[in-house]
């Protein structure tokens, strides 16, 4: 491919694949993204390839192979166009049949077809299944249009125009003019507004400046960043681009995890098709904007996450963050202005100066605009990733979206932001997912994941495994972070396992205060967040524990009884077989019974028994 | 030339260089701020969280390190209100309670008010404020020690592990760690540390006495900026 050496270059380019693209109007979208990918998708799209090309077909269908389109527990997953068709839980053998039935024939294969866990309904078209329609896909939607490996399809929807725009009519004071219109604010967690992190790096005097891209995405559970990276990687590099073009950078960087190896191949691949486009690198489309952008890949660490340990680990140090007295704009990598974004954040910049602020600002509330992408998992019906305007409702997204409680168990709770965020009981899931409003609760919107509990989560275990989980990434460096939430989880230990006392409480909730507060970074400042929500919304659960010494939802080992009811009993002898630590004992057709010395307390019991005789005390 | 700029530390009106750090300027004044991490002459990484003070800025209090935070025209800071003596006391009780065997940590604990240890003692020989890693590094450029690992796991060591050649045995990571001066009373045993505050009743009474300043006779003990 020759280089695009101006704009009207570009716009020859793109009505040519504009024209190729609609030329073929039968297009199989398979879903590519690491979740799918996990249930074999791969081989499904070798096998459907083979078919074609048995069938003669090769030429006539287009096999498009796409980022993570977020109904990943459905996946693999598959739309055919024209008609919309949504096939999930594909296998290798569907091939044929999908072929020969639905391409040639018309006919909807029923057994591949979507069923609603509400409704127990067959649903045909994709945009009609409640999962998708009760979301708002701005960013998410894009995934499903282009091949992350081909800048051919994202140039032909279209990408690339913002960027254009950008060198051709809009000054860098005008973009973020934009941008502060728009108010979009950091998708990273922390809600700073972007606007106001551009101005003070542009006006941060220096000739050397970098943009980075933060895909350092860590949080348990949370892969909204990596479905964007892996699924749409040009979107990525032209908000960079716009974003450089006005911060006044010349280099940028994209911090990626390297346990995400389809986005780093995916980004190394989009970056090396920009270049040969002679969309990085000197004057870009004939303008004297020059840009190139490095792909480093994060070590394994949870704290190079936050900003300033990112950039120390991309310096090439051992990644620990350092005082930020001075904030980063002004004294980022190599200590140069530095602007940092969240990849989110990034992929929203090409339709804002597309579209226009106003378009942007139409959705979400007052002072959190724009939409957001969430990752819904937990105990409820449909899991995956959700786009939804700023100001839904967590009811909403918890009910309408996730389609409510898995097997009858009450809904009792959410955790959102991850582990710097907290659990917000059922009372509150009318608020609206805004940056303020949560933060008021207690919690945080934070990267976006959002976990769902129901009765059967102790929140005492909950705040442990959190706390579990920062204490293993603190990097040790701060007194307060390295030594309190040691001492915070030391403390839940004890409540866990039945030495709790009551004075423990309080000295939790001033530690709490005291990490919160003199921590170093954002990693220890946030870190208390899911003791402090627990023990704001949960405090009966806490009491049971330190009181009583029991565990309500009947989790924390130490202080649950496995028993057989004598009556439901009929001694068939399953759960016998079943202890690996050969703890029930009892003959053939007499009551068995739990030895609970020997008992470790793993629950298999429980499943195996068909009469429902075993119950956890 | 060097330019000047006012700050304000506890209403009290401070002439200091810019550049300088508000530890160092308090410190220059007679104004105590406890610490352990900060070293003069080494760069400060605000790891001891004990020089914490209270900035306000736009009536807005902000708790953050004063030996990280640099000196700015018209900077108001709190160093000693019971918000930030509340917190700094709870960090010397993590730190008194993770190395009790060491008398610098044991005054540390009494200057910051720690009057009771709520945490099981943990007999610890390094609290990791990487005063030793920081000199090897910058004053002589050796890099022979370094931090390893990171959570619980951090610890300082050697490369490898091994003690390299460019190890002189200079003794300047001993001089400065504060867990070479047991306390008075001898070491503690594993399983019978305490909180010693045998200096609290003097200091109590010197108190009252002017012209002498019970902070920096604790001071000493544990190297305070001051005295070196």
């Amino acid at each position: 491919m020759s280089k695009l050496n101006n704009i009207s270059d570009l716009n020859a380019i793109r009505k040519r694949l504009r024209s190729r693209r609609d030329s073929i109007s039968t297009v199989i979208t398979i879903c590519g993204g690491t979740g799918c990918q996990a249930s074999r998708s791969q081989d499904v799209i070798d096998a459907v390839r083979k078919e074609l090309k048995k069938q003669k077909l090769g030429r006539k269908v287009l096999v498009r192979v796409t980022g993570c389109h977020g109904f990943c527990e459905q996946g693999p997953i598959m739309v055919l166009e024209p008609g919309n068709i949504f096939y999930c839980h594909l296998k290798p053998e569907d091939a044929s049949d999908i072929v020969t039935k639905t391409l040639l024939k018309g006919e909807v294969i029923e057994r591949l077809l979507y069923t609603d866990p509400v409704t127990s309904q067959k649903i045909q078209i994709e945009t009609e299944i409640p999962f998708y329609r009760a979301q708002d896909r701005q960013l998410l939607a894009q995934n499903r249009q282009l091949d992350p490996c081909s800048i051919e399809d994202y140039l032909a929807i279209g990408g690339y125009s913002a960027l254009a725009k950008t060198l051709a009519e809009l000054t860098p004071e005008a973009i973020i003019e934009k941008i502060k219109a728009s108010g979009l604010r950091g998708r990273g967690g922390g809600g700073y507004p972007t606007a106001r992190k551009w101005t003070e790096c542009r006006d941060t005097p220096g000739d050397e400046k970098y943009v980075i891209c933060n895909a350092d995405e860590g949080d348990p559970g949370a892969y909204m960043d990596r479905s964007v990276l892996e699924g749409n990687p040009h979107l990525i590099l032209e908000g960079m681009m716009i974003g450089a073009w006005a911060v006044g950078a010349q280099q940028g960087y994209v911090y990626v995890r390297n346990e995400y190896p389809l986005a780093v191949k995916h980004v190394r691949i989009a970056v090396q098709q920009a270049r040969e486009f002679g969309l990085l690198g000197e004057h870009i489309l004939d303008s004297n904007f020059s840009f190139d952008v490095e792909i480093a890949r994060g070590g394994g660490a949870f704290v190079c996450g936050e900003s300033t340990a990112l950039m120390v680990s991309l310096e090439g140090k051992v990644g620990e963050p350092r005082p930020k007295d001075v904030h980063t704009v002004k004294d980022g990598l190599w200590h140069k202005p530095t602007t940092l974004n969240n990849v989110e954040t990034w992929a929203n910049v090409p339709s804002i100066i597309l579209n226009g602020a106003s378009w942007f600002a139409a959705r979400g509330t007052k002072d959190s605009k724009g939409t957001k992408i969430f990752a819904l998992t937990g105990r409820i019906k449909n899991t995956g990733l959700v786009e939804v305007a700023m100001g839904t409702s967590l009811r909403n997204i918890v009910f309408d979206i996730g389609g409510g409680a898995t097997d009858g168990v009450g809904i009792k709770a959410v955790q959102t932001g991850g582990p710097s965020g907290g659990c917000l009981p059922i009372d509150k899931f009318d608020l609206p997912v805004d940056f303020e409003a949560l933060y008021e609760a207690g919690s945080m919107i934070g990267s976006g994941g959002i976990v769902v509990m129901d009765e059967k989560t102790c929140m005492v275990d909950v705040a442990k495994y959190f706390l579990t989980f920062l204490q293993d990434e603190s990097c040790g460096k701060c007194v307060p972070c390295r030594l309190g939430i040691d001492r915070m989880l030391e403390i839940i230990t004890d409540i866990t396992e039945g030495r709790g006392r009551p004075e423990q409480i309080d000295l939790l909730k001033e530690l709490a205060e005291t990490v919160a507060h003199t921590s170093l970074c954002g990693l220890g400042k946030t870190a208390p967040n899911p003791v402090l929500s627990t023990l704001r919304y949960f405090p009966e659960e806490y009491e049971a524990h330190i009181n009583e010494k029991r565990c309500p939802a009947g989790v924390c080992q130490a202080l649950i009884k496995y028993e057989i009811d004598d009556e439901k009993c009929k001694g068939c002898g399953i759960c016998l077989d079943a202890c690996p630590h050969d703890a029930i004992k009892g003959e053939k057709k007499e009551i068995h019974t739990i030895d609970q010395d020997t008992c470790q307390k793993c629950g298999i019991c429980i499943e195996e028994c068909k009469l429902d005789a075993i119950s956890v005390a | 030339m060097k330019q000047y700029v006012t700050i304000t530390i506890d209403g009290v009106h401070i002439r200091a260089a810019k550049g300088t750090s508000v530890l160092d300027a308090a410190i220059e004044y007679g104004i105590c701020i406890p610490h352990l991490c900060h070293v003069p002459g080494l760069s400060d990484i605000g790891s001891c969280r004990l020089c914490i003070v209270e900035h306000v800025v736009n009536g807005k209090s902000k708790i953050t390190t004063s030996c990280t935070l640099n000196v700015e025209e018209g900077m108001v800071i709190l160093s000693n209100t019971e918000w930030v003596k509340k917190l700094r006391r709870n960090n010397a009780e993590l730190l008194v309670a993770q190395a009790p065997n060491s008398r610098a940590i044991q005054d540390i604990a009494v200057r910051c008010g720690v009057k009771e240890v709520r945490y099981p003692f943990r007999n610890h020989d390094c609290v990791l404020c990487g005063r030793c890693v920081r000199v090897c590094t910058e004053m002589w450029g050796a890099r022979a020690i370094g931090f390893v690992g990171r959570g619980n796991g951090r610890h300082v060591d050697f490369p490898l592990g091994v003690r390299p050649d460019f190890c002189k045995h200079c003794g300047s990571c001993i001089t400065l760690c504060p867990m070479t001066i047991t306390p008075c009373d001898g070491p503690m045993k594993i399983g019978e540390e305490y909180l010693c505050g045998k200096c609290e009743s003097q200091l109590s009474m010197a108190e009252g006495i002017s012209d002498t300043c019970v902070w920096c006779e604790l001071g000493k003990g544990f190297q305070c900026a001051r005295y070196t």
